[in-house]
């Protein structure tokens, strides 16, 4: 038959096996992704606050266009812009940083590789409580040693001014993030040859040199990976605003990016339409951002390979 | 040897299982499934036979169920409690927001409050009372903190009023008489100024929190002679009162600098009450469990050095804030009968003089708060008594989330010197507006 060819015997069979092996997995990520994430896309297109039951509607994009000229999600957007510029830039800088000195030869490298991983074994609502206790403002030790240094003639209350708590989230944040992103680029650095930082050295090239124009480009794929995950983490962050901050994004909502506007509008108001229209925002913003870095350095990735 | 081709292609069955797979999943999808769906259950009555098992989900306040009150009800009624959870208050209400939504039917009882009352009452989530399951002299603002829009929810578990407690020891060597409370808000704030010494502040709260924040400025504002909505339910923060109130409280913390700048980061009572009973401050206004942690063997306080008093008012003597709890029974319950027992148990004078004795809280019933024993076993009812004299408020409202969350913004900006009172309460007042309109419409 013309258009239809058929395949063969042994060819079905394995088709029928690959499909039959598959489909626990097409199974389980329907359940637990597709599922959630069809529910939300329906739920974002209601009118639906659980405390105006009778109000339930379906009202179309009308939620989307809402977020538009919504001051207070406008503004959690912001304020994730600046967490994100902080946690994402710096965090992968530090961390590349990191990685280059640990992958330097000295006495007691080892155990600094092991202690490196020390942040990023401690769970995240443990981070939270942790620095949370640490910036207490009256028990902290961040107090006692700022105190004791004559930094501070009384102790500052890091948890109830605006700008400081956001400044201890990032610094939480960077401090839980960077053994994940410091092993990646350790990895990566491993991977190059070390004969060619001999042959730079013999022809001259100083330590800035060799890191700007061997080190860098070598890296540019994790570097890639490291700020496309590191976005995402940031822009979905949660766990450690919801415990330092008592649940409240606060004060003064300083600490309520978007992802936390969409909690509290979801949970804490109940109005889980609006709540679900921000969630499908912020996924789309995580793809647009991290389609964002693949354009921007994949491509030049593939030139330099070239 | 030419390829061979199937009609069934990998981008077929893709396309084909998504479509599939979306129709079949959008039409499992009901999002209005649980809003109203209870359809407002007929109220509940009281009497006739109660069985089976019952699940309790409790906030961690009240210890006097766990160490034996449960094994007594069991004991009374036959009926088996399966599982009694005790879960940190701030934590609860998204807990119970997910387990009503989702209507499960694992716990039958839950711990709620004024706000939580009208949230979940008004979602349809929680099972109305009859007026004939109420007990008779049961007190009317702890009755209140069940109730929303006229509607029984539940029954209290506790009545609890804030007083003013001071350490007598820091006013003798401040040059006060430990034994006379300041009664006006001029003599307070001359009190904690000569209070505030040797690093230690006279003053401090707990507003670092959106409910925290909305706890405080309320309180002052009813100090103030003002209340929060008129008749209507239309806000009244920019009022004189409600500006007159942020101005008072900024200036504790601003300019007389006698209120501790941890009161911005402490976000409960629990944490306040440890502050003032290990002598870090001198005067707190706090729930009536301050008298029991303050008297406790790890306290450094105790019954001869606390005072307790009326909390001293702006323009008018005195006022404050109520916040009692009780129990409600979900509208997915699958035993109510038996769960409305448990209600009934709580408010009894079998539990009442637990909690009292025990915890400190003071009680819902008129008989056993006019009890001498009562005031033996808890001086503070004395206080609790003369309160009542004057103006308790909660306005639980289902809007109380939202309120909390936006007044406590400008609170903080104020309290930071970010915004002058008046702006951050004209502020207040106008994202306010909308919300409430929202709700009443």
């Amino acid at each position: 038959m013309l258009g239809r060819t058929t395949l063969s015997a042994v060819e079905r069979k394995d088709r029928r096996f690959a499909i039959f092996a598959a489909t626990p997995a097409g199974l389980t990520i329907a359940a637990l992704f597709l599922y959630p994430l069809v529910y939300a896309f329906v739920l974002s297109l209601y009118e639906l606050n659980d405390k105006r039951p009778e109000a339930t509607r379906v009202v179309g994009l009308a939620n989307y266009v809402r977020l538009l000229g919504d001051d207070a999600f406008l503004a959690s957007l912001a304020r994730t812009g600046v967490f994100c510029l902080f946690t994402v830039f710096g965090g992968v800088a530090f961390a590349v940083g990191m990685g280059v000195l640990l992958n330097q030869r000295f006495r007691g490298r080892a155990v600094a590789r092991v202690l490196l991983l020390v942040p990023w074994a401690v769970p995240p609502v443990v981070n939270g409580i942790m620095w949370k206790l640490i910036f207490d403002g009256t028990y902290g030790v961040a107090n006692s040693i700022l105190m004791t240094l004559g930094i501070v003639d009384r102790p500052v209350q890091w948890l109830a001014v605006p700008d400081l708590t956001l400044g201890v989230l990032i610094f939480a944040e960077v401090w839980k993030l960077t053994p994940f992103l410091a092993l990646m680029t350790i990895a990566s650095l491993q991977s190059i040859p070390a004969n060619i930082y001999r042959a730079a050295s013999i022809d001259g090239a100083g330590s800035w040199q060799r890191f700007w124009r061997m080190t860098l480009p070598n890296l540019r794929g994790t570097i890639m990976f490291l700020l496309i995950v590191q976005s995402m983490w940031s822009i979905k962050v949660f766990d450690s605003i919801y415990v330092l901050t008592g649940g409240s994004g606060g004060p003064a909502g300083a600490t309520t990016t978007v992802n936390f506007l969409a909690y509290l509008t979801t949970f804490s108001y109940l109005d889980r339409g609006y709540g679900a229209s921000m969630s499908i925002a912020i996924m789309v913003i995580v793809i647009l951002v991290a389609a964002f870095w693949v354009l921007l350095l994949g491509r030049r990735d593939k030139e330099t390979r070239r | 040897m030419p390829r061979h081709q199937s009609i069934l292609t990998r981008r077929s069955l893709l396309g084909g299982g998504l479509v599939l797979g979306g129709t079949a999943l959008a039409g499992c999808v009901s999002p209005g499934g649980s809003a109203g769906s209870s359809a407002s259950p007929s109220a509940l009555s009281s009497g006739g036979e109660a069985g089976g098992e019952i699940s309790i989900l409790d906030d961690n306040t009240n210890q006097v169920f766990q160490n034996g009150l449960i094994e007594t009800f069991q004991e009374q009624t036959g009926i088996t409690v399966r599982n009694y959870e005790m879960a940190n208050f701030n934590d609860l209400h998204d807990r119970f927001a997910t387990m009503f939504a989702g209507q499960d039917t694992s716990y039958d009882v839950i711990m709620t409050w004024a706000g939580w009352s009208a949230e979940f009452g008004q979602a349809g989530w929680l099972q109305p009372l009859a007026q004939d399951s109420l007990p008779a002299d049961v007190i009317r603002p702890a009755l209140d903190a069940v109730s929303w829009d006229d509607t029984v929810y539940g029954l209290p578990k506790f009545a609890s009023v804030q007083t003013m407690f001071w350490n007598k020891e820091h006013f003798e060597r401040a040059g006060l008489d430990p034994d006379a409370a300041p009664e006006s808000w001029d003599e307070f704030v001359a009190a904690a100024k000569k209070l505030t010494t040797d690093g230690r502040y006279g003053y401090t709260c707990d507003m670092g929190n959106p409910a925290g924040a909305y706890q405080n400025f309320l309180r002052t504002m009813l100090l103030c002679g003002g209340e929060l909505y008129d008749a209507d339910y239309t806000p009244q923060l920019d009022s004189e009162a409600g500006v007159e109130a942020m101005t008072k409280l900024v200036e504790l913390y601003r300019d007389h600098e006698v209120m501790n700048p941890a009161s911005l980061q402490i976000t409960n009572a629990s944490d306040l009450v440890e502050v003032f009973s290990q002598g870090n401050t001198s005067i707190v206004f706090n729930w009536p469990f301050q008298w029991s942690v303050a008297t406790s063997d790890a306290a450094t306080t105790s019954a001869a050095t606390v005072g307790n008093g009326l909390i001293p008012g702006i323009n008018v003597r005195s006022a404050s804030i109520d916040g009692s709890e009780g129990y409600a029974i979900s509208a997915f319950s699958e035993n109510k009968s038996a769960a409305l027992k448990w209600l009934e148990f709580a408010a009894s004078a079998t539990s009442q003089r637990e909690i009292v004795e025990k915890e400190g809280w003071f009680p819902v019933s008129q008989e056993i708060l006019d009890d001498p024993a009562t005031e033996e076993a808890l001086p503070v009812v004395a206080t609790y008594e003369q309160s009542t004299e004057y103006v308790t408020r909660r306005y639980g409202t289902p809007w109380s989330n939202e309120l909390d969350q936006l007044l406590s913004v400008h609170v903080n900006r104020a309290m930071n010197g970010d915004e002058e009172p008046a702006a951050a309460m004209r502020a207040s007042q106008q994202e306010l507006l909308p919300v409430v309109e929202k709700y009443l419409g």
